[in-house]
């Protein structure tokens, strides 16, 4: 269906009604096409956004159940619509522009033709990307060291592809753009095996870190200075395939420089590896402090000197009588959607200290919201005298 | 599932669409109702060099002007494709939809006062299409009168009467010469 097809007559389009001259006049009537069109849409965008779509960089992504997103290469948009009880005449460009028109005679008119009366359009809103359903994908089928020893790739093996997702499976299912995607994927400590993206184990993420630190220790490196090419080589002859062996130094270390030709160095990060040390620790439920700090001091690589602060969005700390116990709380394990997020807190605890809460929650992200704004609208803040500490706790 | 939005018009070339907005809904007389394609809504004038218009409907007449989106509106169309999957595991659909920019809206002509009514009984017969506005509910008590024969008839359009006395209107109105001062 080609709707700008001109009519018989003398057909002026959209031009003619944005070009009108003064001390002129045209007609104004409906196109021979003029219908419905369901398949016609308006959608308000911002100057700066036309580009993406011109180079087919925006997609619409959801499931048929969800919310529609429009997607950048970069952001994240709802799509909503704005209806309107105004009568909004669309009119296409014509074809075939004015030589016909110029020979009109005078009782003639230039006639522009409307080809469907719009009930609305629709608006884009900047969100949050939705990514608490990758995790929850990926958690499906982990990798672990049963898989990892398995070595028979049979067709039986092949076919169940359960919980297995290439990129383009993640894209397809989750509401968010490819860039946050791969934020996403990394905040998850997520790699790509076989073309699959996939989250490790804990057994499996704990038996690596055990391994490089215990190479660490068995050949005297330096852990600021950890030669890329030695641990990838060691942790090879361990039985871990290379790929894997490199995301574990991405994961708990941070290169020192690039090499120049050399292989690169690593330096491990304290916060990252003393972390995932208590995560085991507490793995069996809460503990009391010192012996909590004995055990978790004692599994330290030489070099490194980590205090307890180091742990905050990691652990809570909680009084029974004179003592102070310990137990794993991580910011990893909670949702990212404020109102969801807020509700687990509160959950764990109704009131909280600013020095206690502000971990777990300053990563929250809301497009057009700061982060007093999202205290003012999730939290009830009270200040039992003044000068004591404000405490947080549910509206 | 994702639907690609593309703009096969080329960068750049997309061409442009107009809207016309007015408050209220046009409606076209009832004969009319299931064959309006080609029907006359109305005229579109710019008296001046001004970006004024004024938007003639039926026995209505409606000022207003062009104005500049703050933001651009593109127009897209939606687009149903076949395809065909290489590998289908389980229920693949072979249907793809995509959206086309199709045009670019940057202008449009905005009608916002209420319709000026220019009554003229005999004409309202000839005409299609009435413009019932939803803010109005009583009728415009102005009258617009042709200067040539002191009629009623439609400013702009030549009168119909030849003859002043065969006016009825103007006879009707002889009778109240009040109206015919305002």
């Amino acid at each position: 269906m080609d709707i700008i097809h001109p009519q018989a007559g003398c057909s002026g389009g959209a031009e003619a009604v944005l070009g009108l001259q003064s001390n002129s006049s045209i007609s104004i009537a409906y196109h021979p096409l003029f219908g419905p069109h369901d398949d016609l849409m308006l959608l308000e965008l911002d100057e700066k956004l036309l580009p993406e779509i011109l180079h087919q960089r925006v997609t619409l992504r959801g499931q048929p159940d969800e919310d529609a997103v429009l997607c950048t290469s970069s952001k994240t948009y709802a799509v909503k619509f704005v209806g309107t009880s105004n009568s909004v005449f669309l009119i296409p460009p014509s074809d075939k522009v004015s030589e016909l028109c110029d020979k009109k005679n005078d009782d003639s008119m230039v006639v522009a033709s409307v080809i469907k009366v719009a009930p609305g359009c629709m608006e884009l809103v900047e969100v949050a990307p939705k990514l608490d359903k990758l995790k929850l994908l990926l958690s499906q089928n982990p990798y672990s060291f049963s898989e990892a020893s398995e070595m028979d790739f049979s067709e039986e093996r092949n076919k169940t592809k359960i919980g297995l997702y290439r990129w383009y499976d993640l894209v397809e299912r989750l509401q968010a753009s490819d860039e946050e995607l791969k934020l996403g994927l990394q905040s998850l400590s997520a790699v790509e095996i076989d073309g699959y993206w996939r989250i490790l184990d804990d057994k499996y993420m704990n038996g690596i870190l055990n391994m490089l630190l215990h190479n660490v220790i068995l050949n005297d490196w330096s852990i600021n200075a950890l030669n890329e090419d030695d641990v990838l080589g060691t942790l090879e002859t361990d039985g871990f395939p290379r790929n894997i062996a490199k995301h574990c130094l991405q994961v708990y270390c941070s290169k020192v420089d690039e090499g120049d030709g050399v292989s690169c160095k690593w330096k491990l990060e304290e916060r990252r590896v003393c972390g995932h040390l208590a995560r085991e620790i507490l793995k069996e439920g809460k503990m009391k402090m010192e012996i909590f700090m004995e055990k978790w001091t004692r599994k330290f690589p030489d070099g490194m000197h980590a205090s307890f602060d180091i742990l905050e969005g990691e652990v809570l700390t909680e009084k029974l009588g004179v003592e102070t116990w310990v137990y794993s709380f991580s910011l990893s394990s909670l949702p990212s959607t404020p109102a969801e997020r807020f509700a687990i807190l509160f959950r764990e605890r109704p009131k909280w200290e600013w020095k206690d809460l502000q971990p777990y929650v300053r990563d929250l992200r809301v497009p057009g919201l700061s982060s007093e704004g999202l205290l003012l609208k999730y939290t009830r803040r009270t200040q039992p005298t003044m000068g004591a500490e404000p405490v947080f706790s549910a509206r | 599932m994702q639907i690609q939005v593309k703009c096969s018009c080329g960068e750049g070339n997309c061409p442009e669409w107009a809207i016309v907005e007015l408050q209220g809904v046009v409606e076209a007389q009832p004969s009319f109702v299931d064959r309006i394609q080609n029907l006359q809504i109305g005229v579109l004038c710019r008296p001046s060099s001004q970006e004024n218009y004024t938007f003639t409907v039926g026995y209505h007449e409606l000022t207003g002007s062009k104005v500049t989106l703050k933001k651009p509106i593109l127009v897209l169309k939606k687009i149903k494709l076949q395809d065909k999957e290489e590998e289908s595991e389980g229920d693949v659909s072979s249907t793809r939809v995509e959206l086309d920019v199709i045009g670019v809206i940057r202008h449009k002509i905005l009608f916002k006062t209420r319709p000026k009514a220019l009554i003229s009984s005999k004409d309202t017969s000839d005409h299609i299409c009435k413009v019932l506005s939803m803010l109005i509910s009583t009728i415009c008590q102005r009258k617009s009168y042709c200067t040539k024969f002191r009629c009623a008839t439609l400013i702009g359009s030549s009168c119909v009467n030849d003859k002043p006395d065969g006016c009825e209107l103007y006879e009707d109105l002889k009778a109240r010469p009040d109206d015919l001062k305002r």
